[in-house]
C-alpha cells in the first residue's frame, strides 16, 4: 500500500474580476480559512508549496515568495510550482511527494493567480506564448483555437454536435450559481449558449472559460499527523501524471488527451478503483469540448459518446458521475495556479458531505482531472473519505 | 528574415535553412541518421539523444486534419483576422499547423486535400500557408 497522506483543512478566495486585491491578499483569503478549517496555525506548517502560473499576469517576478511572505510563513522553507493551467494540481502532486518522503509532516498548499489586470486580447496573447514560439504560435493559433481544432475534429469523427457543446456550458452555470465563491454565478439558457459570439469557430463565448483572479489553499498532512489533527482527514488514495508532445500537429489523435487516459489509469490503479466507483469528479473544462473529451478519456463513457453522456445529464447530479458540481472552469472561473487547489478543495466538502445545496448525497471517492496546455500537464488525483 | 506571423525568436541556422528552401517552394525537414524518425518542421536534435540529422524533400501536398477559423486573436495577431488555422497532415504521414488560403467557410472541411505553398505576410516573414489544390 502507498503512504497514506491527508487533506485536513481547505479554504477558498471568491474567484472573479478582483481589482480589490493582488495575488498576496487572494492567497491570504484562502489560506485563513484554511487554518481556520484545520484548527491549526500558520506556525504548524512545516513547509509551503506555492502554484502560480504566471509572473506576468501576478505582475511580480517570482511572486511565491510575496505569497509565502505574505501568509506568515517567515523562514519556513517554500517551493514554487508552475504547470500552466495545472499549476495548482502539480502543487498538490509536490507536496505529497514531500510528504511522503518524510522532508515535511505538515504542509501548506496554494494556488493563486491574478488575471484581470490585462485585456481579453493580452491575457489571449500571453496564453498563446505557452503554445510552441517556434512551430506554432507563430500561426496565430490560441487556446481556444487548439481546442476548437479538437473540436472540429470531434464533431467530424463522432457527431459531437453544437447543442451538446452548450449543454456542458448550461450545466456548469446551473451549478456555478450555486456557488458563493464563482465568478459569474449566473444560470445560462441553452438558446444563449448556442448564439453567444464566436470566439474560434465552433467554439464560442460560453464554450470558453473565464479569465479570473482568485487563489485556493488546502493543509496537507501525514498519515500519522492527519489522524491527529482531525476525525475528518479526506485522504488521497491515488495520483497519476502524464504529458504529450508540444506540436499538437504531431500527436496521432485530435479528439482526445492521450495525457489523461494515461494519468487517469495510473490514478486508478494505485487506488484500486474502476471509473465505475466515482462519486463526483472536477474536470478540467477550460473549453466544453475538454469536458466532453475528460468524460470519455477518464472512462465515464465510451470514446466518441461523450457528447451523449451531457445530452442525458449522466454528468449532472443523480447522472452517473456529477462532473463540476462547483460550476467547473468554466462558471467558477479559472485562476490558471488556483484551479487544481480549487478542485481539490470543492472534493474534500463534498466527501466530508459540506457541500450544502450542491451535495452529491453519499459521496466516497472523487476525481480531479487538471490539464495544463493543451495536455502536456495532465495530473489526476482521486480522493476519498 | 523572421519566420510566422509573429515570433521573436531568434532564427537558427535550421530555421534559416527551412525559410530558405521554403522560399523556393520547397518543403524540407529533418531526419536522423541513426534511428531512421523524421521531423516536419526539422529538429536540429533527434528525440533519439542523437545529433547526426540530415535533410530530406517533404511532399508539398497533403490533406486537412482539422481546421478553426480565429475571430478572437491574440493582441499580436489582431490585425489578421478572423484567420484559419489548421492542421494538414502530410503525404507520408507527418502532420503541420499552419493557415489555410483560399477557402471559405462553406468549402472548408476535414479531409480537403490542400498545396503547401510559401507566403510573405510582410517584407520580412515568411510562412507556408495551405491552398487547396
Amino acid at each position: 500500500m502507498p503512504p497514506k497522506v491527508g487533506i485536513v483543512g481547505v479554504g477558498h478566495a471568491k474567484f472573479g474580476k478582483r481589482a480589490d486585491a493582488t495575488i498576496r491578499e487572494l492567497a491570504h483569503e484562502a489560506v485563513r480559512p484554511a487554518l481556520e478549517d484545520s484548527g491549526l496555525a500558520i506556525d504548524d506548517m512545516d513547509a509551503s508549496v506555492i502554484g502560480i502560473a504566471g509572473e506576468e499576469f501576478a505582475m511580480q517576478g517570482a511572486p511565491a515568495a510575496v505569497v509565502h511572505d505574505y501568509v506568515g510563513m517567515g523562514n519556513k522553507p517554500t517551493y514554487r510550482v508552475e504547470a500552466a493551467c495545472a499549476t495548482g494540481s502539480a502543487a498538490i502532486r509536490t507536496a505529497w511527494a514531500l510528504i511522503t518522503s518524510k522532508l515535511h509532516d505538515v504542509v501548506l498548499v496554494i494556488g493563486a493567480e491574478t488575471m484581470t489586470r490585462v485585456s481579453s486580447a493580452r491575457a489571449t496573447e500571453l496564453m498563446a506564448r505557452a503554445g510552441d514560439t517556434r512551430w506554432e504560435y507563430p500561426f496565430g493559433i490560441t487556446f481556444p483555437g487548439f481546442y476548437a481544432l479538437m473540436a472540429t475534429a470531434h464533431m467530424n469523427e463522432f457527431g459531437t454536435t453544437r447543442e451538446q457543446l452548450s449543454m456542458v456550458s448550461v450545466k456548469n452555470h446551473k451549478y456555478g450559481a450555486m456557488n458563493p465563491y464563482a465568478h459569474l454565478q449566473r444560470e445560462i439558457t441553452l438558446e444563449e449558449a448556442v448564439k453567444s459570439i464566436v470566439i474560434s469557430h465552433p467554439l464560442n463565448l460560453y464554450d470558453c472559460c473565464l479569465i479570473s483572479d482568485g487563489a485556493a489553499a488546502a493543509v496537507m498532512a501525514s498519515e500519522e499527523k492527519a489522524r491527529q489533527i482531525t476525525d475528518t482527514p479526506i485522504w488521497i488514495k491515488g495520483l497519476g501524471a502524464a504529458s504529450d508532445s508540444m506540436l499538437i500537429a504531431e500527436r496521432p489523435t485530435l479528439t482526445g488527451l492521450t495525457g489523461t487516459r494515461l494519468a487517469a489509469t495510473k490514478a486508478y490503479e494505485m487506488a484500486g478503483i474502476h471509473p465505475s466507483n466515482v462519486n463526483i469528479a472536477e474536470v478540467h473544462d477550460c473549453f466544453t469540448i475538454a469536458e466532453i473529451m475528460a468524460y470519455e478519456d477518464l472512462g465515464f463513457c465510451e470514446k466518441g459518446k461523450g457528447g451523449k453522456f451531457i445530452e442525458e445529464e449522466q454528468s449532472y447530479i443523480g447522472g452517473k458521475v456529477p462532473v463540476n458540481i462547483d460550476g467547473g472552469l468554466k462558471s467558477k472561473g479559472h485562476p490558471l495556479g488556483a484551479t487544481g487547489v480549487s478542485m481539490a478543495v470543492e472534493l474534500v466538502k463534498q466527501l466530508r458531505g459540506e457541500a450544502g445545496n450542491r451535495q452529491v448525497s453519499g459521496a466516497q471517492i472523487g476525481l480531479s482531472h487538471n490539464v495544463g496546455e493543451t495536455g502536456q500537464f495532465v495530473f489526476v488525483h482521486i480522493f476519498s473519505r | 528574415m523572421k519566420f510566422g506571423y509573429t515570433s521573436w525568436l531568434p532564427e537558427t541556422e535550421l530555421v534559416n535553412k527551412f525559410m530558405e528552401a521554403l522560399r523556393n517552394n520547397k518543403l524540407v525537414g529533418t531526419k536522423c541518421k541513426k534511428c531512421g524518425q523524421k521531423y516536419l518542421p526539422p529538429r536540429a536534435h533527434c528525440k533519439c539523444g542523437s545529433t547526426d540529422l540530415e535533410w530530406f524533400d517533404a511532399p508539398n501536398r497533403g490533406k486537412i486534419r482539422t481546421y478553426t477559423v480565429v475571430s478572437f486573436a491574440p493582441e499580436s495577431m489582431s490585425k489578421y483576422a478572423p484567420y484559419i488555422v489548421g492542421v494538414a497532415e502530410v503525404e507520408g504521414g507527418l502532420s503541420l499547423m499552419g493557415q489555410l488560403t483560399g477557402v471559405t467557410p462553406s468549402t472548408l472541411r476535414v479531409g480537403l486535400p490542400v498545396q503547401i505553398v510559401a507566403h510573405q505576410p510582410d517584407m520580412d516573414r515568411v510562412v507556408y500557408k495551405f491552398k487547396p489544390t
